[in-house]
């Protein structure tokens, strides 16, 4: 099996995955389409170094998290963003007005978590084990509970706000 | 939202997207294809141009150093020179760790500390940067006036109100703007600094 057949197959299984990393942090859709082809090009990259110590979805969720965290120090330096409405609009193709206010809602309450937050939020709603949330973050398990139930009495807090 | 109900949205997001991929192989090849470096210079570019502006005005006003006769266009030639050394090594250096992130073997926690760092850097850069600017805006008249005109800006300005006027409203200007400057950067470098504490609370 070819090293390119290998890698679109990892991508093609994963693009849902790349999607939604891209829409939490980007919000508007140029920089996440610009950001999305970064990712890929990034994964391709560091294709030849992943050793297969860890499960593949793991890699993968390190090296695109990390482009989206050094791609989000580019863009802050430009400037001009525009709101997550237009993206979350974009985000499946049957267009349920319902589900998108929800999706919207949910959006609105990960942009206001902090960097560090922000990735164990998406792992948390990936449905990731707190062990595999450690290998990913650099955090050890037992910190990554810690900071799951603060970001949790931080959304519970958001909420009452509103 | 609860944190359950948002898990249930999310979960229905990925039900949909997995059901519409959208990606072909080719798309994919063509994306490994980008040139990523080049896109990053093109961030760089203004930098380097600034850099290569700054650095040939001054090499000029070290090759002309012995045209600045008197004590205060030779001072403000070196102070001018300094500032446009250091300018760029300020800008460049925060590039230049944005460049050397290993996002194939980093954690997201280390990435994101060097994330946090970088920003802290660029930010007290950039806040450092609009200081020197301001010198440099005082300092580089004499000298080209003397090194472009063979002038002296003092000596050849016959009335002294020009400057009883210029000074008072330019320290009035830089007060007004050094305020600005630190209230623009301030919380900046401070959501970066909590940040980077936060990371380092980890390690403990």
């Amino acid at each position: 099996m070819s090293k390119e057949y290998e890698f679109t197959r990892v991508i093609k299984d994963n693009e849902g995955v790349i999607f939604k990393i891209t829409t939490i942090y980007t919000d508007n859709s140029e920089d996440q389409k610009d950001l999305y082809q970064e990712i890929v090009y990034q994964l391709w990259k560091a294709y030849d170094s992943f050793k297969g110590n860890s499960k593949i979805s793991t890699w993968m969720y390190r090296v695109a998290l990390n482009t989206a965290i050094t791609r989000l120090k580019k863009e802050k330096r430009r400037g001009n963003r525009v709101g997550i409405d237009k993206i979350v609009m974009q985000q499946t193709d049957h267009h349920d007005a319902e589900f998108e206010e929800r999706l919207k809602m949910l959006y609105a309450h990960i942009q206001g978590l902090n960097e560090l937050e922000k990735g164990l939020m998406l792992l948390l709603l990936e449905g990731k084990k707190y062990e595999e949330i450690a290998i990913i973050t650099g955090l050890s398990p037992s910190n990554v509970g810690t900071r799951i139930s603060r970001v949790k009495h931080k959304l519970k807090t958001q909420i009452v706000k509103k | 939202m609860e944190l359950e109900e948002m898990q249930e949205v999310w979960s229905q997001l990925s039900g949909q997207l997995e059901k519409q991929k959208k990606l072909t192989d080719k798309m994919i090849i063509m994306m490994t294809q980008e040139k990523y470096r080049s896109r990053l210079n093109k961030i760089a570019y203004p930098e380097m141009i600034g850099t290569v502006i700054c650095y040939g005005v001054g090499i000029f006003i070290l090759i002309n150093i012995n045209k600045l006769d008197n004590w205060y266009t030779l001072l403000s030639g070196i102070i001018s020179a300094i500032v446009l050394f250091v300018l760029p090594v300020l800008s460049l250096r925060s590039i230049n760790k944005m460049r050397n992130v290993n996002i194939a073997t980093n954690s997201y926690k280390e990435t994101l500390l060097e994330y946090a760092k970088g920003k802290k850097q660029f930010q007290n850069g950039m806040k450092l940067g609009y200081y020197f600017g301001f010198v440099l805006m005082f300092t580089i008249m004499p000298v080209t006036t003397k090194l472009l005109n063979n002038k002296d800006l003092f000596e050849g300005t016959k009335s002294i109100w020009p400057f009883v006027i210029a000074i008072p409203l330019a320290i009035t200007f830089f007060i007004v703007f050094s305020k600005w400057v630190f209230k623009h950067y301030i919380t900046n470098i401070n959501s970066a600094q909590s940040l980077i504490e936060e990371l380092e609370e980890t390690e403990q």
